[in-house]
């Protein structure tokens, strides 16, 4: 890897790790989320750490640009995520619809008690 | 086959999205034609006084807290209606594209059928509509014609009625995006239900705009063809918060 492309990493380690010890020392996210993110920070910093862990994972892999490598699991990774927030978006959109028929019903309801 | 005991509890199901310019008139000409019916009105979350005018005009009025569209209106309404016991009902445009006078033949058709739709587009009918949209309803009752081996002139018409049994299914299961209608043709029939369809005349409408945007019908043609190709139809929803009884 060159130093540029080191340094890059670094920036955004640096930056990514801060952002997510921010969000998870506000508790604003699930907890699941929250060990989802302390991981992504975590493998980010290990590889901006030892810098021939890529080379020498995308040597074992046979990819000639060591970045790549870093790319590819960074573009699966995110997909994945993209595809689970759409699920749970659906859900909670299911679970928004049902509470405002709800509302809309006990609406009713009271309307009917007071006459 | 309806009936039973000593009278037939019908009930006119209105979803209104600011429809409080066109709503009095079209409940007062309902009160005139159908004076026996219940008149569910479900406010779809409006930011006119579409409520207010509802329950001045003695309808009962479901106010949802902001915007569901159509089908989640419907839904709501199906709920409703099932809930307070009603045998049989009917959907009804607020903005006066119904004709109340039609109300009878819809009904009429319900003595041998679980669904009517009355159709815009059969020789008594005299309705027009753009060119993409003439195109994209084409291709959709082409469509459910090849799944359900039966011919529908009008897939997308909004003046339905139903009865008790279809109610209690629609209840949980009626499509909530656009192009409700489409997708519960599909829903009924996939379900075992018999909809049969009759000619009925419209007006144009008095109030609102029509709902269609080309880039919005396009995209909803496309996931109501997935839904047909996919062929599994809509499961049964669990976020049933309440159980079916009042």
């Amino acid at each position: 890897m060159t130093g540029t492309t080191h340094a890059l990493l670094a920036a955004l380690t640096v930056v990514a790790v801060v952002m997510i010890l921010r969000l998870v020392r506000l508790q604003v996210l699930k907890a699941k989320y929250t060990i989802l993110w302390l991981t992504v920070g975590l493998v980010l910093a290990i590889v901006a750490a030892v810098p021939n862990l890529l080379d020498w994972a995308a040597d074992l892999l046979g990819i000639w640009y060591q970045p790549t490598l870093f790319l590819l699991l960074a573009i699966g990774f995110l997909l994945l995520l993209a595809m689970h927030f759409s699920y749970e978006l659906s859900r909670v959109e299911k679970r928004v619809r049902a509470l405002a028929e709800e509302l809309a019903l006990l609406r009713r309801d009271l309307d009917d008690e007071q006459g | 086959m309806l009936r039973y005991g000593d009278r037939v509890r019908t009930a006119a199901i209105i979803p209104a999205f600011n429809e409080a310019e066109s709503l009095p008139a079209v409940l007062a000409e309902l009160a005139l034609t159908v004076p026996d019916h219940d008149v569910i009105v479900v406010d779809d979350g409006s930011t006119d006084a579409t409520a207010e005018v509802a329950r001045a005009a003695g309808a009962t009025c479901l106010s949802l807290p902001f915007n569901l569209g159509i089908g989640g209106a419907m839904r709501l309404g199906f709920r409703h209606a099932f809930e307070s016991g009603v045998d049989r009902a009917y959907q009804f445009d607020a903005d006066g594209q119904h004709d109340p006078s039609q109300i009878a033949h819809l009904l009429a058709a319900l003595d041998h059928a679980d669904m009517v739709v009355g159709s815009r587009f059969t020789d008594s009918g005299d309705y027009r509509v753009g060119r993409s949209r003439a195109l994209a309803m084409g291709l959709l009752r082409w469509m459910v014609r090849l799944m359900s081996g039966q011919r529908f002139t009008d897939t997308s018409s909004g003046f339905r009625a139903f009865r008790r049994p279809v109610l209690e299914a629609f209840a949980t299961d009626y499509p909530v995006e656009y192009m409700d209608s489409v997708e519960a043709l599909i829903v009924a029939l996939r379900r075992g239900f018999t909809v049969v369809e009759v000619p009925v005349t419209m007006r144009e409408r008095t109030g609102g705009v029509p709902s269609n945007r080309n880039l919005r019908l396009a995209y909803h043609f496309v996931r109501v063809l997935i839904l047909l190709v996919a062929g599994t139809g809509r499961r049964r929803s669990p976020s049933s918060l309440r159980s079916a009884a009042p």
